[in-house]
């Protein structure tokens, strides 16, 4: 039996070729996604390691939690004194302090602003400091630096070169060497800058502070005990982790974002394998159609109806086998130019050698053979129910091309009515994005039952305009409405991809212009000062607000800072605010309590969080915030959704309220009025003056804050866009190998048709025409989908956030221009084999 | 654009002349036609009777324009078919040569009315109405115009082929086997409507067959052996 499946696989490999290719690519992008993500994690696993590889314990100030959305918080300084104190406990056997802090470097007047930190440290030789030097010395003396060797090599920095650094005061210091880290010439999208432990507290003003103290166990001291006894000597202020767990959460902090991006690259992967698994339906329901005879002659012969089974099954194990096998090697291979994507698109992650795990293998091979394998059952069934006396009659492809069951069309309309209903529901009001998540998959499935059933109908209807084109066009429009299951397995797979693309445009273009009007009403102000860095906190250095709102041409400046705070067991965003001037720059309204309120330590609400967490003006909210643990705030007041989207979050405290609970002391936007009388652009240029100690302090008006917004929308929105093109790729195969197959099955047909005088261009005509009606019957059924689940989600976010639908027409017009060009590129390769055919072989066939 | 012959009228409507067609190369080579020479009077039924594998398909093949031939000469009218490009030679059949296979012979997502003028809306050419009415009548498909092939018995879909191949006023018309799949009634029946159509309508008509008996019905039989012809017989009663 195998060896007939063998045989049989490698004989019809012509028709089993793009199907084993769409598998391929849809492992390729599982297995992609896994090493890529498992390559990030193990770097930055390593890389926290290295960073207190020599170092037994940590000990900083406390803090009700360690990191939160990605970021580490800022911790207090220590004061001298502590490392004195570690020093004094028995089985110490050193105590170093450490400082660590964020200092930009500059040369030649040019500062360096890497994607990732600028970091700023106190030199420790190792084992205590993770780094070694690589070329000169280490920064002993005043007035020295050591960089990392790769920022030196980037920005052909050399030894004895001027630099300067800039934290909270700038100093330019001589490059006296040049370090790596690990095994590596330095950090990805980092630059760092290694000074001695005094110029780097003076540089970050900490006074004779540091951030941390670095303790070495003496040989033989067992470090858990040893934990408890500086934990003891020191008290509750203070925090003695061993520097395992350090690194741990630390790496952890720096995984969030890449578990995210894993999530979003599985998933596209699954959409992608989903499209792939429709095509390969289609592909062994048609090869099983046209091998009607052979199989009836099977069974006449005497092979039982499993045997039949299981030898379609069996083809689809050997492609599902061999299409895991490459594609996990063009995966791995692909894993690096993934990586690249991901960067263009804005999303840096770490560089290095690719972790290629057993679990990678497992999966790749288990989502391929098993998508192949399920995805062929059906028609592995039909093989199956084949009758011997089949191979009596005399044609046998057109009773099985499938016209629509009643029961499948029944179901297939009870679940579209049921998604349309969903959808419905949602528009008008109710509904929760659950409910839509139920309609999308309600209508996705019922419309894959009832496309038989409706594909003739819609397809006479949309290859109206073929008919002008005479008969090859009327020819192909009755082709496609002849197997009405194929054509619309074929479309419905392209339908799926442009129907993904579709939602991500119209979804991500209507958060954009909501986030754009919604500040374009709430902020006043005429210009906004804010870090050209995507950094979460926002980056700009506080003496910023101060020489901006002391410029004669300012008529007021605002400035807010965000910060994070935990609710149980949730990280939310919070909006600290000046209530003096923010009103001068803002046009806010209250729909309960006062703003100016917050600067006796109350907290203002969305008006939509206190309906969710059923608080009103008087009640108290108890937040969570790692410098100073819980605090119950007051609620002083209630503001207005829109505006409070303006303001980035639904929680709005005073900057003193701050202050006494954040060490953070990064503005995120500086507010700017005008002051009368002065221009816009002088006012521009004199801000733009008093920023020049700040390099990556950006002035932008009101367009270029919001793109400024909307920056990290685009970027998610490009890279799943740019992804999900391989599921309208590994669609248009479908085409390509539906018409391949349909060519084959219909040889006598198209040889009469030569024979009778049909021309090739004709004939290239009539195929390419069935390609593009296929493409196009994919584009409504898809580009609407796209839309209506779009709008759907947009009207279910409406009512927690300030959302509106904005249909982005050149965007779609561009999908729906670029699919049909696609099915009609999908048709060349068919159209031209059609042509081809040998008349008389042809018309032997039939 | 349509292929226009040299309107000369002649009694010849084909011509094969010392055609020799090989198939396979070296010691697999096969010559199909070997020599054959056969003239296709106009207006009259000729049959091309012989074994299965003497190589009567073949030659009609060349003579239709299907097909080209390694030796030899193949005219319609006066058009060498050897000098015509592959597209030429398309553009002939569509305008000047009808055919009749055996089976599969209508497109089964067109109507039989549609397939009836198949080849003038290939063209780009209006259906002469008055004369696919005629051909209709003759053969007794008005009732059956607006079905599609599947809703057809085989003897109706074989005179919807009849009518197809005459609806374009050809040169010449092919019918390869054309009862061949058709119960002995049905098929005689069609051959009637082949006879009629040569001695009313001054059709020009070539027959291959097998059988002795559809042969009988043409007014010529030329006898095809080993991949030449043989003899022919009822020229005389002309």
């Amino acid at each position: 039996m195998w060896r007939l499946i063998i045989r049989n696989t490698v004989a019809r490999r012509g028709r089993l070729a793009l199907t084993l290719l769409a598998v391929l690519l849809g492992v390729a992008f599982v297995t992609g996604s896994l090493v890529l993500t498992d390559t990030s994690q193990r770097l930055l696993d390593d890389q926290f390691r290295t960073a207190t590889a020599g170092v037994d314990l940590t000990v900083r100030d406390a803090a009700a939690f360690d990191s939160a959305m990605g970021v580490e918080v800022e911790r207090d300084p220590l004061p001298a004194e502590v490392v004195d104190r570690v020093r004094a406990v028995p089985g110490v056997a050193a105590a170093t302090p450490v400082v660590r802090g964020q200092g930009l470097i500059g040369v030649g007047g040019k500062t360096i602003v890497p994607a990732g930190p600028s970091l700023l440290l106190s030199w420790e030789p190792a084992p205590v400091g993770p780094f070694t030097l690589r070329a000169g010395r280490a920064p002993v003396a005043e007035g020295e630096v050591v960089i990392d060797a790769a920022t030196a090599r980037r920005h052909r920095i050399g030894l004895g070169a001027e630099v300067t650094v800039r934290a909270e005061r700038a100093e330019r210091l001589r490059v006296v060497g040049l370090a790596g880290f690990g095994s590596g010439e330095g950090l990805p999208e980092t630059t760092v800058a290694l000074v001695a432990l005094p110029a780097a507290q003076r540089l970050l003003a900490l006074g004779g502070d540091f951030s941390e103290v670095a303790v070495v166990a003496e040989d033989g001291t067992d470090v858990r005990r040893l934990r408890s006894a500086v934990s003891a000597a020191l008290g509750s202020g203070y925090e003695v982790s061993s520097s395992r767990d350090v690194a741990a959460v630390g790496a952890a902090a720096a995984k969030t974002q890449i578990s995210s991006l894993q999530v979003m690259l599985l998933a596209l992967a699954a959409a992608a394998l989903l499209v792939g698994a429709f095509l390969i339906a289609n592909t062994f329901s048609i090869v099983v159609t046209q091998r009607t005879r052979e199989l009836a002659v099977l069974r006449a012969a005497g092979a039982t109806g499993a045997q039949v089974m299981r030898s379609v099954l069996g083809e689809a194990l050997l492609v599902g086998l061999a299409a895991s096998a490459a594609g996990t090697g063009l995966g791995v291979a692909c894993a690096a130019g993934l990586r690249d994507l991901a960067g263009v698109f804005g999303m840096t992650l770490p560089d290095g050698g690719l972790v290629v795990t057993p679990r990678t293998f497992a999966v790749a091979f288990v989502v391929g053979v098993g998508v192949t394998v399920v995805s062929a059952f059906g028609p592995a069934r039909r093989a199956a129910a084949v009758a011997p006396v089949e191979a009596m009659r005399r044609s046998s492809a057109d009773h099985l091309a499938g016209r629509a069951g009643w029961g499948r069309t029944v179901a297939g309309t009870v679940l579209t009515a049921l998604g349309a209903a969903g959808l419905s529901i949602v528009l008008a009001g109710p509904g929760s994005v659950v409910v839509l998540g139920e309609a999308a998959v309600s209508t996705v499935v019922g419309l894959a039952l009832l496309g038989p059933a409706v594909t003739p109908g819609l397809v006479r209807l949309l290859g109206r305009p073929l008919g002008v084109a005479g008969v090859p066009g009327r020819l192909a429009r009755e082709s496609a409405a002849r197997s009405p299951r194929r054509t619309s397995a074929t479309a419905l797979a392209l339908a799926f991809g442009l129907a993904l693309v579709s939602f991500t445009a119209v979804l991500g273009t209507s958060i954009k212009e909501s986030t754009a009007r919604s500040y374009a009403e709430t902020i006043t102000a005429d210009y906004v000062v804010e870090s050209a860095r995507n950094e979460m906190l926002g980056g700009l250095p506080a003496h910023v607000y101060h020489h901006v709102s002391e410029l004669p041409q300012v008529a007021v400046a605002s400035r807010l800072r965000y910060g994070h705070w935990k609710d149980g067991q949730s990280v939310e965003a919070l909006t600290a605010v000046d209530p003096v001037t923010l009103p001068r720059v803002t046009s806010l309204h209250m729909v309960a309590g006062r703003l100016d309120a917050v600067a006796g330590g109350g907290v203002v609400l969305a008006a939509n969080v206190a309906k969710e967490r059923n608080l009103k003006v008087g009640d108290t909210l108890a937040m969570t915030f790692s410098r100073t643990g819980v605090q119950r705030l007051p609620v002083v007041g209630l503001l207005r959704d829109r505006d409070a989207q303006a303001l980035s979050t639904g929680y709005v405290i005073s900057l003193d309220t701050y202050e006494r609970n954040y060490r953070e002391h990064v503005d995120a936007s500086v507010f700017v009025k005008v002051a009368d009388g002065v221009s816009g652009a002088d006012a521009k240029r004199a801000v733009e003056r008093a920023l020049a100690d700040a390099p990556t302090a950006q002035v932008r008006d009101q367009a270029a804050a919001v793109a400024g917004r909307n920056a990290m929308i685009d970027q998610v929105l490009g890279l799943v866009t740019a992804l999900l093109m391989l599921t309208v790729l590994i669609a248009l195969m479908g085409i390509t190998n539906t018409l391949a197959l349909s060519i084959i099955e219909r040889t006598g047909e198209l040889g009469l048709l030569r024979a009778v005088g049909m021309t090739g261009a004709q004939m290239r005509w009539m195929i390419r025409g069935e390609a593009v009606l296929v493409a196009a019957l994919a584009i409504v059924a898809g580009v609407g989908l796209g839309i209506a689940f779009a709008a759907g989600t947009v009207a279910a976010l409406g009512r927690a956030t300030e959302a509106t639908l904005t249909l982005p027409v050149g965007p779609l017009l561009l999908v729906v221009a670029v699919a049909a060009l696609a099915g009609l590129l999908a048709g060349l390769l068919p159209a031209r084999r059609a042509a081809g055919l040998d008349v008389l072989t042809a018309i032997a066939t039939s | 654009m349509n292929l226009i012959l040299p309107d000369v009228r002649t009694d010849v409507a084909a011509l094969a002349r010392d055609v020799v067609k090989i198939y396979g190369r070296g010691e697999t080579a096969v010559r199909a036609l070997d020599g054959a020479t056969l003239s296709i009077p106009a207006g009259r039924f000729t049959a091309v009777m012989g074994p299965s594998g003497s190589g009567k398909s073949t030659l009609m093949h060349a003579m239709a324009g299907l097909d080209t031939v390694d030796e030899g000469q193949v005219l319609i009218g006066d058009t060498d078919l050897g000098r015509l490009s592959e597209r030429q030679r398309t553009l002939l059949r569509r305008d000047h040569v009808g055919f009749v296979f055996q089976s599969f012979n209508l497109v089964p997502t067109l109507t039989a009315a549609e397939n009836i003028v198949l080849p003038l809306t290939l063209a780009g050419r209006r259906a002469d109405q008055a004369w696919i009415d005629e051909i209709v009548a003759m053969l007794g498909l008005g009732d059956r115009l607006r079905h599609r092939p599947a809703e057809l018995s085989g003897g109706q879909q074989q005179r919807v082929a009849v009518a197809r191949a005459l609806a374009a006023r050809p040169r010449i018309v092919f019918a390869d086997e054309p009862t061949g799949s058709l119960d002995s009634r049905t098929g005689e029946a069609l051959l009637g409507f082949l006879r009629h159509a040569a001695h009313e309508l001054g059709q020009t008509i070539v027959m291959v067959t097998h059988d002795a008996k559809a042969a009988a019905y043409a007014d010529r039989v030329a006898h095809f052996a080993d991949g030449r012809v043989v003899g022919v017989t009822g020229d005389e009663e002309k």
